[in-house]
């Protein structure tokens, strides 16, 4: 059976997420013997064939240019991977929708702003048609790999819709709230093995929120460890702005 | 003083590696696997009960038994492709769908309690089965018709979405057919060629004529008919305790351990999947 | 005799000369007033005055992953059932956890028995520890009567001030006394102390929910459809973490996890929770216990109803870990006194000497 052909596009992003692939140690060769990458332009100059396996796609859609570039993208792809927080969720560059179009365009290109194209910061999904999705900032390796191992084996992956806290528990990290920390561990999605808790770091939600998150409860916990209520919404919009164009254009979840 | 691995030979997750005789795409989300143990062996199971079916790398699953302990050499299963049925889930069934003959499957089992056949004797039945729910039913009718001497008058209602959604519609024209069963369809959705009831499946208990007191209803479908069939039963006067359903639950490890299919203090796969109705009366989490 | 003695100046030597050939593990202190089991060399190590670990000693008995079959299917549905263990010695086991391990010990027992767990049991040493006083608000051991030990231990050390004393439960925790070679028989003095210790706790450890023990069954009989359990649903994040870190908690998962070639692999089970959105959701797309309420109340019922018609015994050890993890600050021993005074049972002067 000849190897799948995987290729790997980015998007507005810082391109860490790739990097990680670098990163992988020892599992990047078990993981080159399953594939056959033919484009990935942060490694190698070429470019793939018309017909791609398996698309990786870094970063989130903010330009009119990038809106054309991810569907001829799709048009190649069997299958389309969201890498990483920026396609998933839109990630730190959804922060960009917290302001109107024009002032940002202006803020950041002065004067000649209206030669720069602009659009509202769209998760990949958002977009176009996703099949798997690898969240993260940056992916954690481990959940890409079975990612991977998903998509080759033509199995549907769902990413866990429980709490960072859940893994946390099981590698019995001090709760960040015990140490007087605002961590947002509790309404984000798992999978990440709570990698920056056990490296002492709180989580910053980059995973996404979990699809019914205790917003009353999770109001009065924020109350009852006497943090103020905007410096959560910040941080939770930090990663996490590009969620209101998921509930404005998709019909209300009964819960 | 390092962690140590070694093959435990008692094993309760031991699967035995079956083979696939036969596959039929029932519906466009229902498929029909025959099987057989290894060396032809027996599943040696109660009509009722269930097994863990595993692809390995993919996963496990409950599956109802479909055929009835006097099939001998083969056992049968009806498995919903929950992927495309529900949008969302259904690994295991999803995968299950592309096998064919031929093809291996791993199997546990058989797991919980079935039908309680020697109180059945001698009794008359009712089946009602809605959905899904004519697949474990179907172990025990086919029992029944097998062993028909040893039980009283059998009446069979059965209920689905179309016409083109009944499971097993061959089957059920031979029971239709027979002197010894009245059988009663309905649908929720007729075609121009249906000739049988349209409506809901409690629509045609009123109907049976039965004595309550030497009558068993047994119960199989989707999880919110069963309020509703019990109730048109009580109103028949069966008692409670003749009353008999086959719960669905998440039973993911079929010992009663992992917790999944609880009902409040009762472990489905083990205490259940059939309960008589004066026990789960008693567990608001049942129905 | 059942009992000896151990001078607390020989206590590093005693552990040194455990783990010079068998793997101890004991509660190490965290940052932040937490504990946890890990393994150590020296009595230096290990915590003095210590609240109950994050996690439970359970993790040693269910490990949080644990591989139940490695499988090759190159050649069809071919696994090969395994179970993972090491041998070790669990040092500074507080009666609660003890009363935990117990209660797991009955469920992997029962019929169809998990020889997982059973293999891995046999090859744990449990050594454990009394608590003179109450750790923290948390605890309501007494209410559940393990604020005393009941077993379930091969050693059991008592702090007497300059020396332990020790009881000696059974033959394996006798040799490790013939091997380690630092005890003393206990005199009539050290018995005397033990037993003034044991008098002395009958007056710190006070019922820590207004209620007579053996009625406690009785409130949760009659609780079912009482409010409080909207109100814990309201503040409930389904985190886990109670469940998590319960000692009697153990519902689990099952996954495989294919390696790269995608015809080797493993099957696994890892900790699972009632408390999750998705636990009790079946094919078909229902959830049996969908309300945060529902669940919470379901995991109250495991510790303080199901089990006591099934095992005789109740399923909270009164560790109080649930309750200090919570971050919704749902308490257990408030939630159990609500209960208590709804149903008009409260007996202020209950487990009161």
């Amino acid at each position: 059976m000849a190897k799948p052909k995987v290729a790997f596009f980015d998007f507005a992003c810082c391109e860490g997420c790739q990097l990680q692939v670098a990163n992988m140690g020892e599992m990047l060769l078990d993981v080159l013997g399953a594939i056959d990458v033919v484009e990935f332009r942060e490694v190698m100059s070429e470019i793939g064939p018309d017909k791609i396996d398996v698309a990786i796609v870094e970063g989130s859609i903010t330009d009119h240019h990038a809106v054309e570039r991810i569907k001829k993208i799709r048009e190649r792809a069997s299958i389309l991977i969201a890498y990483g927080a920026c396609a998933c969720i839109g990630g730190v560059n959804g922060m960009k929708n917290n302001f109107k179009l024009d002032d940002i365009r202006k803020e950041v290109y002065g004067k000649d702003y209206k030669y720069f194209d602009s659009v509202e910061t769209r998760a990949v999904h958002q977009v176009v048609k996703v099949d798997y999705k690898v969240n993260g900032c940056p992916v954690y390796i481990p959940e890409f790999v079975k990612v991977l191992k998903a998509a080759l084996a033509g199995l549907p992956y769902e990413v866990p819709d429980y709490s960072v806290c859940v893994e946390c528990k099981l590698n019995e990290n001090v709760c960040m709230y015990d140490r007087g920390l605002t961590c947002l561990g509790p309404v984000t999605k798992a999978g990440c093995n709570s990698w920056c808790i056990n490296n002492n770091n709180i989580c910053y939600g980059c995973r996404g929120m979990v699809s019914n998150p205790n917003e009353n409860g999770a109001k009065d916990v924020i109350a009852k460890y006497n943090i103020p209520m905007d410096l959560v919404v910040n941080k939770m919009n930090m990663y996490n702005k590009c969620r209101e164009i998921d509930q404005r254009e998709q019909p209300k979840k009964k819960h | 003083m390092t962690l140590k691995r070694v093959i435990l030979k008692d094993s309760e997750y031991e699967i035995k590696r079956a083979r696939i005789l036969r596959t039929k795409q029932m519906t466009e989300t229902e498929k029909y696997f025959e099987i057989q143990l290894p060396g032809g062996e027996s599943l040696d199971h109660e009509p009722g009960q269930f097994v863990e079916v595993s692809l390995l790398g993919i996963g496990e699953a409950p599956i109802s038994i479909s055929s009835s302990p006097t099939k001998r050499g083969s056992f049968e299963l009806v498995v919903r492709d929950v992927g495309k049925f529900t949008g969302q889930g259904g690994r295991l069934t999803g995968a299950l769908h592309k096998l064919e003959a031929g093809d291996e499957v791993g199997i546990r089992g058989p797991f919980g309690k079935g039908f309680p056949v020697r109180i059945l004797e001698g009794n008359d039945l009712l089946f009602v089965a809605a959905g899904l729910g004519v697949v474990p039913l179907r172990s025990l009718i086919n029992y029944v018709i097998d062993n028909r001497r040893d039980f009283g008058k059998v009446t069979i209602l059965l209920g689905c979405r179309t016409p083109q959604n009944m499971l097993f519609a061959d089957e059920v024209n031979e029971w239709n057919k027979r002197l010894d069963v009245n059988l009663n369809c309905t649908v929720d959705k007729a075609d121009p060629e249906w000739k049988g009831n349209v409506g809901l499946i409690t629509s045609l208990i009123p109907g049976v004529t039965l004595e309550p007191e030497r009558t068993f209803g047994v119960v199989v479908g989707p999880p919110i008919m069963y309020k509703f069939v019990i109730k048109e039963l009580l109103k028949k006067q069966i008692p409670e305790r003749q009353i008999l359903l086959s719960l669905e639950r998440h039973m993911k490890c079929g010992l009663g351990k992992c917790g999944h299919c609880q009902i409040n203090d009762v472990y489905c796969c083990q205490d259940g999947p059939v309960f008589s109705y004066d026990k789960t009366k008693n567990f608001p989490e049942a129905v | 005799m059942q009992y000896v003695t151990l001078k607390k100046e020989r206590f590093d030597d005693f552990i040194s000369r455990l783990a010079q050939d068998k793997k101890v593990v004991a509660p190490v202190a965290q940052d932040n007033n937490a504990y946890a089991f890990e393994p150590v060399t020296s009595g230096r190590q290990i915590a003095k005055d210590y609240i109950p670990t994050i996690l439970p000693p359970k993790k040693y008995f269910m490990p949080q992953y644990e591989t139940l079959a490695t499988f090759n299917i190159g050649n069809g549905q071919q696994m090969e059932p395994v179970v993972e263990y090491e041998r070790m010695i669990l040092f500074g086991v507080r009666t609660c956890d003890l009363a935990g391990i117990q209660c797991l010990n009955m469920v992997f027992s029962e019929r169809p028995k998990d020889h997982n767990y059973l293999v891995r049991k046999s090859k744990i040493i449990i050594i454990g520890y009394e608590c003179n006083d109450y750790c923290d608000e948390y605890a309501s051991c007494r209410l559940v009567h393990n604020h005393t030990p009941n077993g379930g231990y091969d050693l059991f050390f008592t702090d007497l001030g300059d020396k332990f004393i020790v009881h000696i439960n059974t033959q394996a925790g006798d040799e490790i006394i013939e091997k380690t070679k630092l005890f003393e028989e206990a005199n009539e003095k050290d018995l005397k102390a033990l037993e003034a210790l044991r008098e002395k706790k009958r007056k710190i450890f006070a019922n820590e929910v207004p209620v007579v023990h053996e009625n406690i069954p009785q409130v949760f009989e009659k609780s079912y459809n009482s409010n409080i359990w909207e109100d814990l649903g309201k503040k409930c994040l389904s985190c886990g973490n109670c469940t998590n870190v319960c000692p009697t908690c153990y519902c689990f998962d099952v996954i495989d996890e294919p390696n790269l070639d995608l015809k080797t692999g493993k099957r696994y089970r890892r900790w699972d929770s009632c408390q999750s959105e998705t636990f009790a959701k079946v094919a078909g797309g229902e959830s049996f216990r969908e309300e945060r309420a529902a669940r919470q109340r379901h995991r109250y019922y495991r510790k303080f109803k199901y089990p006591v018609d099934k095992f005789a015994r109740l399923f909270c050890t009164g560790c109080g870990r649930c309750s200090r993890t919570c971050m919704a600050k749902i308490n257990l021993k408030e939630t159990v006194t609500a209960l208590v005074a709804e149903q008009g049972l409260t007996d202020k002067k209950a487990g009161k000497e």
